[in-house]
């Protein structure tokens, strides 16, 4: 039977390193209210199932302390995971890095901690109220030079990308186990060494905080040049549809003078039901040539997802140049979609690339692209004309392609990107020659 | 009787459409009435009545506090899901495949001052055309929902349906087309009954459509396909035959 006084000394000591961890979490998670401190209470359940698991198991494998140490740990990073998830309506893995960047300042500071009890030589209470100031104030302290860093937004931003979400979860993963294993480390290290082992541990904190900024930077760069491409694919777009537009004028002139002749005869004989009828030629004739082009521009401004623009506003440029007729629908605003974005735009490039690939084999190539927002829910269509045979059973294998070797390695990656997300369901058909892909993304599931 | 429904706001439209469908109706005889000729899309929503298999003209550009053309399309398709739409537009430039794929849109007209009427008879008669085709074949579909939108597919299209490693979604084979949807085999298997026989656990196969049985390979070839057959599956296909496989 455990005395009470060890069992209150274990709650306390997990009680205190939560409260430093929930710290860390709301610089990291990047919060400007207290509001999300109303949930807070439900976290009680971590320590105190934490301290009964340190206990329980102390007692039952009492000669493998490490092991104890290892289960201990992973039940609070799991249930301080979920907290995390839940309170900030976020999903697993971003929640699971944030635990894990909170952790390993958690662990070096609670190093700290361990270091002092062990250095600061005094009566037991007075020790304890001495460790707990400097603990509290390198919390606080190292909290918020974190908040001044803005480490919470560099950190969202690092985490943004959903494509390596979960790789970059595990990064911060291991090195939460890192930091782990140097505090139980610290118990062989020789009283004369603490101190220096102890600051040690800061400078690696420290690094691995800048690292974050860095990293996040780095890619916050990348965006950036993302972003001018995509202007600058905007305008390829919009010069091309321009110097088409130009052209279709100048035809047009050509042709004005005589239709003028014809009106203006039509005019003399009185004749105005051929006025009439050679004046909506005119104007249908505009509507077929010229609305075209403006109608791909007007389309384009519905889409409210700048990734996914910036991708087929490219494309089409690409497709333009290749004498690919192109035609984009967006009915309604598309702001948001139930799917990683990036698997979004992996998804739309390799149908567009394929469609554009299919409609060069043939005559007249075009390719039609049908985007439906309602809500949340997202569908897209992409249809080309094809030449030749298809053959249902090879399609989506690993390198297929109508075109030989080497080519083709995007339906199957498309299907295989697909598998992971349950909200959606895609259809294939070839009928009279067309091809049609269509996906459509449904809300969470 | 097939029921006409009309609805646009402008008045002059309106009225225009309502004289040259009704004109066309008389003079050809068919088994059709202009029943409402709405200006608001709620007027017209009172008046339709479910399942009928009406005919709807629509403005496209409708501003009805929260319908438009394409959202009063929807409503219309959920409670008359085989009517046929009709939309009239001032410009050409609508979104007219979004229409076509999302509604089934049948056709549109294009506002022209006094040729809308024209072009609105013109597309009935093509509307009346269609409607008598299909009345002369009425084929039995298997419906499915895919995505947003509900799909039907002749049941003699469909060769063969297919698990997939995603939980609970299926892919459905026909001779052109590989359509993914939720669903599972094991209901589909109780539900569609006689004509499809579960050769393997993730096959279940039309038997009308089976041209042969590789015993050697453990397959069965569909439409040109390769199904996957188990040895439950072969006893069921042999009990089928009669024993002759």
């Amino acid at each position: 039977m455990p005395v009470l006084e060890e069992v209150l000394d274990v709650f306390v000591d997990s009680l205190i390193s939560h409260a430093a961890l929930v710290v860390y979490l709301l610089v990291i998670m990047d919060e400007r209210g207290w509001g999300r401190l109303s949930r807070l209470p439900v976290l009680l359940f971590s320590p105190l199932v934490a301290s009964w698991i340190s206990i329980v198991s102390y007692k039952a494998f009492s000669g493998a302390p490490i092991l104890c140490y290892c289960l201990d740990s992973s039940v609070i990073l799991l249930m301080c995971t979920l907290w995390v998830k839940w309170a900030w309506c976020i999903g697993f893995w971003r929640a699971f890095a944030a635990t894990c960047m909170a952790g390993v300042f958690q662990v070096s500071v609670s190093c700290l901690s361990r270091t002092l009890f062990m250095t600061v030589l005094l009566d037991r209470a007075s020790q304890f109220m001495v460790v707990m100031v400097i603990y509290w104030a390198a919390v606080l302290g190292s909290a918020a030079l974190l908040y001044r860093l803005r480490f919470g937004g560099w950190f969202r931003l690092l985490l943004e990308d959903g494509f390596s979400q979960r790789r970059t979860a595990l990064f911060f993963f291991a090195m939460e186990a890192t930091m782990e294993v140097f505090i139980i480390l610290q118990k062989g290290i020789q009283p004369a060494y603490l101190i220096p082992y102890c600051l040690l541990m800061m400078i690696v904190v420290a690094l691995i905080a800048g690292l974050v900024i860095y990293l996040a930077q780095r890619s916050d760069a990348a965006r950036k040049i993302e972003a001018q491409q995509d202007v600058i694919a905007q305008q390829q777009l919009y010069e091309q549809d321009l110097e088409a537009i130009r052209q279709e004028v100048q035809a047009f002139r050509h042709d004005y003078k005589n239709l003028l002749a014809g009106l203006s005869q039509a005019a003399d004989e009185g004749e105005l039901g051929q006025l009439r009828a050679s004046l909506s030629a005119l104007d249908a004739g505009f509507d077929r040539r010229i609305g075209q082009k403006i109608q791909v521009s007007a389309q384009t401004g519905n889409l409210l997802i700048p990734q996914v623009r910036s991708l087929l506003l490219f494309k089409l440029a690409a497709m333009g140049k290749k004498g690919i007729d192109c035609r984009l629908e967006v009915l309604y605003p598309v702001e948001s979609v139930c799917m990683d974005v990036w698997d979004l735009v992996r998804c739309l490039g390799i149908l567009l690339d394929n469609a554009a690939e299919g409609a060069l084999e043939t005559q007249t190539p075009w390719v039609e692209i049908v985007l439906l927002a309602q809500g949340e829910r997202l569908s897209l269509r992409v249809s080309n004309p094809y030449e030749g045979i298809i053959d249902p059973d090879k399609i989506w294998e690993t390198g297929f392609s109508t075109k030989g070797e080497g080519r083709g390695l995007g339906l199957s990656s498309y299907q295989h990107i697909l598998t992971r997300y349950s909200n959606t369901v895609s259809s294939t058909g070839w009928a009279g020659g067309v091809f049609v892909q269509e996906l459509a993304i449904g809300e969470r599931p | 009787m097939i029921a006409v429904y009309l609805c646009d706001d402008e008045d002059a439209v309106r009225h225009q459409m309502k004289t040259a469908l009704e004109w066309k109706i008389f003079v050809e005889d068919y088994d059709m009435k202009v029943v409402c000729a709405a200006a608001t899309a709620q007027e017209l929503l009172d008046a339709v009545e479910d399942n009928r298999r009406s005919v709807y003209f629509l403005d496209v550009d409708l501003k009805d506090g929260e319908w438009d053309g394409f959202t009063l399309g929807q409503e219309l398709r959920r409670r008359d899901p085989h009517g046929t739409l009709i939309y009239i537009t001032s410009y050409g430039d609508l979104a007219w495949k979004t229409f076509q794929y999302h509604l089934e849109a049948f056709d549109y007209i294009v506002k022209e001052e006094d040729q809308t009427g024209v072009s609105a008879a013109r597309c009935l008669e093509a509307v009346h055309a269609r409607l008598l085709d299909e009345r002369r074949d009425p084929a039995e579909v298997f419906s499915l929902r895919s995505g947003d939108g509900v799909r039907h597919v002749p049941l003699d299209d469909i060769l063969f349906f297919e698990t997939v490693s995603k939980t609970h979604h299926v892919f459905m084979h026909t001779a052109d087309s590989r359509v993914d949807f939720v669903g599972s085999l094991s209901e589909l298997e109780t539900k569609l009954g006689g004509r499809f026989v579960r050769v393997h656990r993730a096959y279940l196969v039309a038997v009308d459509k089976i041209e042969a049985v590789d015993r050697k390979r453990n397959i069965v070839r569909v439409g040109g396909r390769e199904c996957l057959l188990s040895r439950a599956g072969r006893a069921k296909l042999k009990k089928r035959s009669g024993g002759g496989l």
